[in-house]
C-alpha cells in the first residue's frame, strides 16, 4: 500500500465484461479483482444486478463510473449520486472512480469523456465539486486522467500541472492511465516522462492499461487490443514511481475469451517483477 | 384458434448482443452528414466576449462547454456556422482544430448509434445496416439523453419509426415499428426488477364457482404485445442465423418476460392474447371469458379455447405471468 489514502492495493484485475459473465459464474476463475463500469449496474433491476451480486460475492470489486461530470459547469445529478452510493454498499466496492472530464452541459449528456480547459477556473470550479461529491461518499474519489484529441487555447497549463493543483486542492485519488498518457502525449506533443515527474504519485491509487488505435494524425484510445510494448514500457516505469498500486486491464472493443483477456492483464506482473527486484536491490545496497 | 400451445422460446439480448458502455473512444474519421434537422442546443453568442478577430479566445467556463457540446453534437459537422474554432481549441503541426474536434464530433454519434445497434440487433439486419445508420443517426439528433446511463437510451425507437416516416418516409417502417417495440421489450424485461408472481398453488385454493369473480393482475415482469407484422418469428430466426427476409403483414402477439436471468417470448393466439389482455385490463376471469366469446370465430373455435383455457392458465402462472389473484370479499 503506497497511496496516502491507505487504500489496498488488489493486485492484477480486469474489467468486468459482459462477454465473461458465462466463464466467471461457471469456471470460478482465479483473478484478484474485477472493475465494473458503474453505470451499466444503475437505472437497472433486472439480470445485470442479479450477475454482479454473484460476482461482488466471489471478487474484491470497485467502481469505475462514465458520467458523473466531474467538470461539468451543471448542477451535480444528486438522483445519480445516491444511486452511485447505493451501487457501492451492494457491491462492497473498495473504491469509486471517474475521469477528470465533462460529459455534458445544459442538462443533456453526450456519453464522452470531454476535455477541461485547463485553466484556474477550471481547477477551482471542479476541485469545489469533488470536495462535495468525497463529503457525500464520505471516501476520496479516484479520478482517472482522461484521453484528449483537442486543447483549448485558453488553457493557462499542462495537463500534468491541472491534474496537481487539483488534487491539492480537492484532496482526492487519482487513476493513473498509463494508455491515455501515452495517447495524450502522441495526440498533444508532450513527453510521458515529463507527465509522470509531474503529477502527485503518493495520490495514485489504481492503474489502468489499454489498447488503442494509432492513425498517421493521432492515436485514439479505443481499448481495442493488446496493449502495445511502449504503453507496457511506461506502465513499468510509472509503476516503479508510484511504488505499486492496483493494476487493471480495459479491453472494450473485440474482446478475445476470457483466457486470453486475463493473460494479457497479467502481463503487468513482468513489470511489477521488475520493480521489486529493483528495489530489493536497491535496500540491499542501502543495508 | 386453436388449443395448441406455442412454446415459449428463451433468448432476449444474450450477453453476446449486450455490449457495455465504456470510457473508450469510438474509433474512425468525421463523418459528414447533410440533410438532417439542425440541432437545438444554441451555442453561445461569442461577440459578447470581445476578443479580438483571430485571436485565441478565453470562453468562461460554462460558454466553453455549451459552446463544445454544440458543437460536437451538431447533426451536420462540428464546424457547422461556426468560424471560431482555431480561436477555442489549438492545432498541433499534424491536425487542424477541426480535424481535432471532428474526433469528438464523430465519437458522439458513432457511440450512441452503437448503443442502438446493440439495442436493436435484428432491427439493424432488417433494414440493412446502412439504413439502419441513417435511422439511428435520425433518432440521436431528436432524442438528445438527458440520462447518466445509457440502458434507456433506445426506449422511443419504434414510435420514432412511425414519427420519422411521416417526414422522411423509409422502407418496412411500419415493420420496423413492430420489431422495434419486440426488441424493446426484451430490453425492459431484461433490466425489470424481479416481480412478484402469482404462486402455482394459489390457484388450488380458489373454490371453482368463484372463478368467475376473480382477478388476475399483470406481474410487472412480463410485457404483453400485439403486432401487425409477425416480428417475434422474424426475431427468432434471425436469431437462428436463418436470413430471414421481411415478412408481409400478418397480426400476431407476443408475451415476453424474465425468469431468473433467462428472457423468454411466448407466440400467442388471437385468443390468449385477447384472454390476457381483459385480464391485464383489470377485468374478471368472467368478464375476460366472454370477451373470447365475442371474438371466437366459429363455434368449433370457441370449443377449442374453452377447453384449453386451463392449460393455458397453467402456463402463464408457471410463467409468473400474474401478480396475484383477487377476489371480491
Amino acid at each position: 500500500m503506497s497511496n496516502r489514502f491507505q487504500i489496498a492495493n488488489l493486485g492484477v484485475g480486469l474489467g468486468l465484461r459482459t462477454t465473461h459473465y458465462a466463464h466467471i459464474l461457471e469456471a470460478n476463475p482465479k483473478v484478484d479483482w474485477f472493475e465494473i463500469i458503474s453505470e451499466n449496474y444503475m437505472q437497472t433491476a433486472g439480470r445485470p444486478l442479479a450477475i454482479l451480486d454473484r460476482i461482488a460475492e466471489r471478487y474484491p470489486i470497485a467502481m469505475h463510473g462514465v458520467s458523473l461530470s466531474i467538470g461539468s459547469t451543471d448542477p451535480l445529478d444528486w438522483a445519480y449520486l445516491e444511486e452511485l452510493r447505493a451501487l457501492r454498499e451492494r457491491t462492497n466496492a473498495r473504491w469509486v472512480s471517474d475521469h477528470i472530464c465533462w460529459t455534458g452541459v445544459a442538462g443533456r449528456n453526450t456519453h464522452d469523456l470531454l476535455p477541461m480547459p485547463l485553466t484556474e477556473e477550471a481547477v477551482r470550479h471542479t476541485a469545489a465539486r469533488i470536495r462535495e461529491v468525497q463529503d457525500f461518499l464520505e471516501a476520496p474519489l479516484v479520478l482517472e486522467n482522461p484521453s484528449t484529441y483537442v486543447e483549448f487555447a485558453s488553457s493557462t497549463m499542462k495537463e500534468w500541472e491541472f491534474i496537481t493543483a487539483l488534487c491539492n486542492e480537492a484532496d482526492c485519488g487519482l487513476l493513473l492511465d498509463v494508455n491515455n498518457i501515452y495517447v495524450s502525449a502522441f495526440n498533444h506533443g508532450f513527453e510521458a516522462a515529463e507527465y509522470l515527474r509531474g503529477i502527485p504519485l503518493d495520490r495514485v491509487v489504481q492503474m489502468h492499461v489499454a489498447g488503442h488505435t494509432r492513425h498517421e494524425t493521432h492515436i485514439v484510445d479505443t481499448h481495442i487490443g493488446p496493449v502495445v510494448d511502449d504503453v507496457w514500457a511506461l506502465f513499468g516505469d510509472a509503476y516503479a514511481r508510484v511504488g505499486g498500486a492496483s493494476v487493471l486491464l480495459e479491453w472494450d472493443a473485440e474482446i478475445p475469451d476470457f483466457e486470453e483477456t486475463h493473460a494479457e492483464a497479467l502481463r503487468a506482473h513482468d513489470f511489477i517483477a521488475k520493480h521489486a527486484t529493483a528495489r530489493s536491490a536497491l535496500a540491499g545496497a542501502r543495508s | 384458434m386453436t388449443d395448441r400451445k406455442p412454446a415459449p422460446v428463451q433468448g432476449g439480448p444474450t450477453e453476446v448482443f449486450m455490449h457495455e458502455r465504456a470510457s473508450a473512444t469510438p474509433n474512425g474519421a468525421a463523418s459528414l452528414r447533410e440533410t438532417r434537422p439542425k440541432s437545438t442546443l444554441k451555442r453561445p453568442d461569442l461577440r459578447v466576449v470581445g476578443a479580438a478577430e483571430r485571436a485565441p479566445l478565453a470562453l468562461p467556463l460554462r460558454d466553453a462547454q455549451v459552446w463544445f457540446a454544440s458543437a460536437i453534437t451538431h447533426p451536420e459537422s462540428a464546424a457547422a456556422g461556426d468560424d471560431d474554432v482555431d480561436r477555442i481549441l489549438t492545432s498541433t503541426p499534424r491536425m487542424s482544430a477541426l480535424d481535432r474536434l471532428g474526433i469528438y464530433h464523430h465519437a458522439y454519434r458513432a457511440r450512441l448509434v452503437e448503443c442502438l445497434v446493440d439495442d436493436y440487433p435484428a432491427l439493424n439486419y432488417g433494414l440493412g445496416a446502412e439504413a439502419f445508420e441513417a435511422l439511428a443517426s435520425d433518432y440521436v439528433t431528436t432524442h438528445p439523453s438527458r440520462s447518466p446511463n445509457l440502458n434507456a437510451y433506445g426506449k422511443a425507437m419504434s414510435a420514432y419509426c412511425h414519427e420519422r416516416a411521416a417526414h422522411t418516409p423509409f422502407e418496412h417502417h411500419a415493420f420496423a415499428a413492430d420489431l422495434a417495440a419486440l426488441e424493446w421489450a426484451l430490453v425492459e424485461v431484461l433490466h425489470a426488477p424481479d416481480a412478484k408472481t402469482l404462486a402455482p398453488e394459489a390457484l388450488q385454493a380458489i373454490p371453482p364457482e368463484r372463478w368467475g369473480d376473480a382477478r388476475l393482475p399483470k406481474s410487472a415482469g412480463v410485457r404483453l404485445l400485439s403486432f401487425d407484422y409477425p416480428v417475434n418469428a422474424y426475431f427468432q430466426a434471425f436469431r437462428n442465423d436463418a436470413e430471414p427476409e421481411i415478412p408481409e403483414p400478418n397480426a400476431s402477439a407476443t408475451a415476453v418476460y424474465r425468469q431468473g436471468t433467462l428472457i423468454w417470448r411466448m407466440d400467442l393466439t388471437p385468443a390468449m392474447a385477447a384472454l390476457l389482455a381483459s385480464l391485464f385490463g383489470g377485468a374478471t376471469l368472467g368478464e375476460a371469458l366472454e370477451a373470447i366469446e365475442a371474438a371466437a370465430e366459429t363455434p368449433e373455435a370457441l370449443a377449442e379455447a374453452e377447453r384449453s383455457v386451463m392449460i393455458w392458465f397453467r402456463e402463464w402462472v408457471q410463467s409468473g405471468f400474474f401478480a396475484t389473484i383477487e377476489l371480491p370479499a
